[in-house]
């Protein structure tokens, strides 16, 4: 059975900026028929989440990759439907590559 | 999906035709209203103040747009939301200045602000062009209806 991305979306305390780039990111999903899990996470605590991809602000990426175990896509525009589409999907080619 | 939300912004947390010389002092003016109104007590604006200047400005998510936020804390008696249009540019030094719109955010869990803060950001996914839009407006009614429509 295929298996679903998880997806976690990163800010400082998540509730804020990584909800509204969550929403951005579901949005993309729905639109695509791509079926994801999505959680907010923040930027302390968010290396101990089982996730296969973290998505957070271009300004807290070094910050999250220092201790990310998974990959870290880094977003210039949050809610920019162009550029998360395509980061989005670029990450979900790989995913499902990697299944295969 | 998108929720028959309450209002997401009430027209008294609403400011327009603002002045600030730093990203600070335009948190703090676009904060007022909640400190008025008695949902957040100032320690929590130093909070918004501090979670930039210790993890950079990822709070500017869109070209002209600042959501300041912290973490959930006692400072927060009252989930809201509060907005404020500057007419001079702040700079955060974000790839995303200048910014004009500064949006506040106060919650006091992490749960009670999911709705309005999502009716927002299917705003912004709806219209790419809603920062320009905001500042267009001319009055705060104006404002409060493209916002809470």
């Amino acid at each position: 059975m295929k298996r679903v991305p998880k997806i976690q979306t990163v800010c400082g305390f998540g509730c804020g900026s990584s909800l509204m780039l969550r929403m951005s990111i579901e949005e993309i999903a729905k639109k695509h028929g791509v079926e994801i899990e999505s959680f907010c996470g923040d930027v302390s605590t968010c290396s101990a989440n089982t996730c296969d991809v973290i998505f957070c602000s271009v300004d807290l990426s070094d910050r999250v990759r220092q201790h990310a175990k998974v990959p870290v896509v880094a977003i210039n525009r949050l809610m920019d439907k162009q550029e998360v589409e395509e980061k989005f999907l670029k990450f979900i080619d790989g995913f499902e590559r990697k299944g295969e | 999906m998108q929720s028959q939300s309450p209002v997401s912004i009430g027209i008294d947390n609403i400011r327009i035709g603002l002045k600030a010389n730093t990203w600070e002092d335009a948190i703090r003016q676009a904060s007022e209203p909640l400190v008025g109104s008695g949902a957040i007590l100032g320690g929590y604006i130093d909070s918004m103040i501090n979670s930039v200047k210790e993890l950079g400005p990822y709070i500017v998510l869109m070209p002209g747009f600042a959501l300041a936020h912290a973490a959930p804390s006692p400072e927060v008696l009252r989930t809201d939301i509060s907005v404020a249009v500057f007419d001079s540019p702040i700079f955060f030094n974000s790839d995303n200045d200048p910014v004009y719109v500064v949006m506040c955010l106060a919650c006091k869990d992490k749960a009670s602000h999911l709705e309005r803060l999502q009716h927002i950001a299917y705003k912004f996914l709806d219209d790419a062009h809603l920062v320009r839009r905001i500042r267009e407006c001319k009055t705060r009614d104006e404002l409060s209806a493209l916002l809470n429509e």
